[in-house]
This record gives structure tokens, sequence and C-alpha cells, in this order.
């Protein structure tokens, strides 16, 4: 049966990633200068002695591999570590942002794939129009914005409309709302965030949808499809759009890194008190734990996405044989 | 009345440097209903072109103008929307047996029944029972509908494809070039097939090629075309035989002969430019009969025995037969 090889052969090159994701997040964090001591002990009374104690504490004066040994025996167990900063699980810490972050991510992404799609599609649909060289020059214009300054932009001209910062009203529990009003609070909260990864990341869908719709309108069987009857729109339904959105399963994949890198800055521009802000945090305190177990999270996302962008191949395109 | 009647069809492309191609000039035919009709020629010599305004397929780069009357109803006469409703149901068509006539992620069957749902023929079980009989019909097991075009051969791509030609059972079937890139085994069982399937279904047949044995062994009439023109036209034996314009003689003289007797003569000289202005005979330039009048006067297609025309001026002079 086609395929069980292909599955197999994908998943174990995932889980070969993990492992060597694992092995980098321990050693990125300590090859920085500095560590935990010398900013949670930055204070005026703190002791040469008071360092020494909580380096111990920490587990900061045991040698490197001994510390490598004890991560990766901890995380085999599912234990992340505790945070130097707050002394609790890390697991726990995380748990909050991760499901303020996934909504807002989701929305962006959201915004990018159709916003994308559909200005690509057009685009080469009306190719040479008036209406292909508006989408194409819109797209390159949001394509090539820093994040964080699109966000900053946003945020200057929108931040009296919308909310500027946090998940939610603060007071919102005092006015009892009804879920309704709840969904729409968090929305108007995340809607700034997600609009500034979804604004960036459109034009690059936009502009890779256009380009292999143009090149499956190309082909061979549209002529036939032109010849059976079928209708322009009908044949860019029917036809093109299939094999030129094959492309994209992959690309959006492959971007799930770039929104993740996007979202710590963007999160910060908006106080967004998300995952990505509490990595940015967390890389000031250099609270090891917290950033190995953010990063950890991240990459297995990015990892998991990626092995589902092939499986998605797989069944999207019948030539891929594995 | 017949079938289909191609009266005075011209069609020049605008080229992105500027200016104009001639690709068609002037091209006038008609094919009966159940007729064999071979269209030959080298190659860009505005066969295919010529077929694909049949069918309203040209890009937007080509302007047409002339009258396509199919069953006395010009086609061409509102674009689009005059055209449309006869692509697939009246007039269907075989592509090139080396182009990629289905699209590679859908499955055979699906595309077969495809024009059978546009066209309000038959949906669902009954469009998937009908394409089942195609493809036997074809010669290729019913079963295999669900497959993708990529496990098909060569062949079986080109039966599936004259199975997808037959799915509205159309009134005519154009074929272009639809041996081309098959193996010679191959390219006999299609032709076959064709012939069989045009008897069966009463199909008329346009078969553009320029294999002039195909030609020979399938079409009852035929028409040779020359820089964008139709320079003779006539029964198939009558082409063979007793040729009454220069280029169709050396053409059948540059054919290989089986038993091998008679040498292979090439054609001097290539086809003249279809974006300059042709005067004269078009051929002049690679004819070993050409003379004074040929130079300024551009020949026409004049009537020069039964059911034969030839577009020559040695025609005019009795006493110089051109064969």
């Amino acid at each position: 049966m086609r395929g069980i090889d292909y599955v197999v052969k994908r998943t174990v090159f995932a889980l070969m990633t993990v492992l060597v994701a694992i092995t980098l997040n321990f050693v990125i964090f300590r090859a920085a200068p500095g560590d935990a001591t010398s900013s949670l002990a930055k204070c005026r009374n703190c002791t040469p002695e008071f360092r020494e104690a909580l380096r111990e504490e920490l587990g900061l004066d045991k040698p490197k591999l001994e510390q490598y040994w004890i991560y990766l025996k901890d995380l085999a167990h599912g234990d992340l570590g505790d945070s130097f900063v707050t002394r609790q699980p890390v697991w726990q810490e995380l748990k909050q942002p991760i499901l303020n972050t996934l909504p807002m991510v989701g929305l962006g992404y959201l915004i990018s794939i159709v916003l994308g799609v559909l200005v690509g599609v057009v685009a080469a649909w009306r190719r040479g129009t008036f209406l292909d060289w508006g989408g194409v020059s819109t797209a390159l214009f949001f394509y090539s914005m820093p994040q964080q300054w699109l966000g900053l932009m946003l945020l200057i001209l929108l931040g009296g409309v919308l909310p500027a910062s946090g998940v939610s009203d603060p007071f919102i529990d005092f006015l009892d709302p009804s879920w309704w009003e709840v969904v729409i609070d968090r929305l108007e909260h995340m809607i700034l965030p997600a609009a500034t990864l979804g604004l960036v990341l459109y034009g690059q869908y936009a502009l890779i949808v256009r380009s292999s719709m143009i090149e499956a309108l190309g082909e061979d069987y549209i002529m036939t499809a032109r010849a059976k009857g079928l209708s322009s729109w009908g044949i860019v339904r029917k036809h093109a759009l299939r094999t030129s959105l094959l492309p994209i399963a992959t690309l959006v994949a492959l971007t799930f890194g770039y929104i993740i890198g996007g979202d710590i800055l963007v999160e910060a521009v908006f106080s967004y008190p998300g995952i990505g802000l509490a990595t940015y945090e967390a890389v000031f305190d250099r609270d090891y734990p917290m950033l190995q177990g953010a990063f950890l999270l991240l990459t297995l996302s990015v990892i998991l996405a990626n092995l589902v962008a092939d499986l998605l191949y797989f069944k999207l395109d019948p030539r891929v044989t594995g | 009345m017949s079938l289909l009647e191609v009266k005075d069809l011209h069609i020049w492309f605008d080229l992105e440097r500027g200016g104009e191609l001639h690709a068609v000039q002037g091209v006038t035919f008609e094919l009966a209903a159940g007729e064999r009709f071979g269209l030959v020629g080298e190659s860009g010599c505005g066969k295919t072109t010529t077929i694909l305004a049949l069918m309203g397929l040209l890009p937007p780069s080509a302007s047409v103008s002339g009258q396509v009357l199919l069953d006395g109803v010009n086609v061409l006469a509102r674009g689009e929307r005059s055209v449309a409703p006869h692509r697939w149901r009246d007039v269907a068509m075989v592509f090139q047996g080396a182009m990629n006539a289905f699209n590679p992620v859908k499955r055979i069957g699906e595309q077969i029944a495809e024009p059978m749902e546009l066209h309000g023929i038959a949906e669902g079980r009954e469009a998937r029972r009908q394409v089942g009989e195609l493809l036997e019909r074809v010669g290729i097991p019913a079963e295999r509908a669900q497959r993708f075009p990529h496990e098909f051969s060569g062949g079986m791509r080109q039966r599936a494809a004259i199975a997808m030609a037959l799915a509205c059972k159309p009134k005519i079937l154009l074929a272009d070039e639809p041996t081309t890139a098959l193996d010679v085994m191959v390219q006999a069982q299609i032709l076959q097939l064709l012939v069989a399937l045009a008897d069966d279904f009463g199909l008329a047949l346009v078969l553009v090629t320029h294999d002039l044995p195909i030609v020979a062994q399938v079409c009852d009439r035929a028409a040779v075309m020359y820089a964008g023109e139709i320079v003779e036209s006539g029964p198939t034996d009558a082409l063979f035989h007793a040729p009454r314009h220069p280029y169709t003689r050396l053409l059948f003289a540059a054919t290989p002969d089986l038993y091998g007797t008679e040498e292979v003569a090439s054609i001097p000289g290539a086809p003249p430019r279809l974006d300059r202005t042709i005067t004269g005979c078009p051929f002049r330039p690679r004819c070993d009969r050409a003379f004074g009048r040929c130079v300024g006067e551009r020949p026409a297609l004049k009537p020069v025995a039964a059911g034969q025309a030839a577009a020559c001026h040695l025609n005019d002079v009795p006493q110089e037969v051109p064969a």
C-alpha cells in the first residue's frame, strides 16, 4: 500500500529532528554570556556568597555535562524543570501564555492564508490587468515590511480604536458579561497582533499562489478543460487551484517558524501575554528552564507543522510516492 | 448542407514586439457528416491554429475573421457566448499524444465524466457507468477509471483521451496529431481505433497531421496547407496520384517509401515568414516549376477536377499539367 513507508520515514525523520533540537536547546542558552544569577542577584545587598548559594540552589555549579544529563532525565519524565524566577514548574508557567497565543496565531494564519490565496488566485486569473498589478504591489509592500515596525504602525494608527495591550479587558468580569461579550473582547484584543502576523505573511503567500497559478494555467490540461466547455472561473476552481495550492501546503508549514519568531516580536510590541512575551522576558532573566521549555514547545510545534505538511502534500498529490 | 463549413477564415496574432502574424490566410473547407477529413502541412503552416479557431480556443492575442458554420449557424458570431455551448457537445477534440491532456491530480474517470456533468448529459452513478462503457470501448478495463493519469502508459492515456472526447457523443471529432510521440505499433492501434469509433458513432473526423501516410490510411478527403492557406484539397487518392500543386507533389516525394525503391527528396528552403505581407505565390521560392506569373500574382484556390481544387497558376496553362 502506497504511503505507509512514506509516513514512517517522515515520522522517524521528525523524531530525529526533535532529538537534535533538545540538545541545541540546552547548549544555546548556556553559550550566551552571563547566567541567571547575574540578573537575579543584581541587588545592592547581594554578596558574592549569596550569589554562590543561588548558583548552588539552581544547580548551575554542577559541570555542564551533568546539567545536561539531569535535563535529559527530567525531560524523559515529562518534567520541564522549575522557573528560576518564580520557582514554579515551567509547564504551569507556560500553560496560560500558550492558551493566549494559540487563538491569536491561528487568527493571524487564517488572515494570511485566506488573503494570500484570494489575492494570488485573482491576480493570476486576471493576469496583466489593474487587479493583478494592484494585488502584486500590495503583496510586495507588506511582504517587505519588518513585523515589529508594522506592529508599531498599527498600534499608532489603531491603538485608540482597538485595545493596544493584554488579552482581555481587566475590568470585564465586573460587568457580568455574557459568553458572547467575552469572545468579542478577546477578539478585539487579538486582532491587532494577529493582523500584524497575517499581513506580513499574506504577501509571500499571494506571490507564490499567483506564480504557481499562472504556471498551472499554462498547462496542457487547461486547454482540455477549456475545450470541454468550462468557463474561465470553472477552470481556475476545478483544475488550476488544486495543483497551484500544493506549494502552499508546504509553505504554510515552513513559515510556521517565521510566525513563531514574529510572534515573539509582535507580542512584545502589543504586550500580549502569550508564549512570545514569556520567552522575551525569560531571555532577560536568563531563566534557562523557562527558555528551554518555551523553545522546546516552539520547536516541537514547527516540526509537527512540517510533518503535517509532508503528509498533507502526500494526500493532495497522487504522484508523490515517498 | 454540410455539417461544418469554414468560410474564408483569417487569423492574426498580435506579436509582443509589435506587428501581426497572419497565421491563417483565408481557409475554406467543408465537412460532411461522418466524413474523415485530413488537414496536412508542415509545422507552422496553421493547421492547429485553424482547428483551435473552430472551437474558439485561440489565445486572447489572436483575432479572427470569417465564418465557422456548424449546421448552418455561425458559432464565431458572438464570440465566447456562441461557441461555448458547442464545445465538447458538438465538437470535441483529441490533443497531441505528447500533451498532458489530463490533470495529473484528478482521477481519469472523474475527468471523463466532467463534460457529461457540465453539459447535463449524465451525473453521478449514470455518468460513472457511461465512463466505464467508454473506457471499455477504447480497450481500457472499466475499473481503471479510478486511476490517475501518471499510472497510464502513453498509449493508454491517448485511448483515455479519445474516450473523454466521446463523452458527450459529439458530431465532430478534431484530432490534432493524435499519434505524435507514440511508438509505431501504438500509433497504428490508435488510428484503427479512431476509424472504428468514427464509423460506430457516425462521427465526422478532422485529422490534423504532418504525416501523409496516416492521412492516406484514415481519410476520405484532405487539404494541404502551406503558409496559412489551403493550396490543394481533394479526395485522398487524387492528392496522392494526381496532385495539381507542386507542393503536394513534392511533399509526397519527401515521404519515405516502405519498399525503399525511390529516393526521398527534401524540399529546399523554408516556408515564408507570416509576419510580412506575401506577394505572389507563397511557395514560389521553393517551387521547381515557378514562372513569371508566380512572382506578382497570388494564385487562388480553383477547382481543377471532380472534388479537387488547387491554388497554382500552372493549372491555367492547359499544355503544362504540373504533375
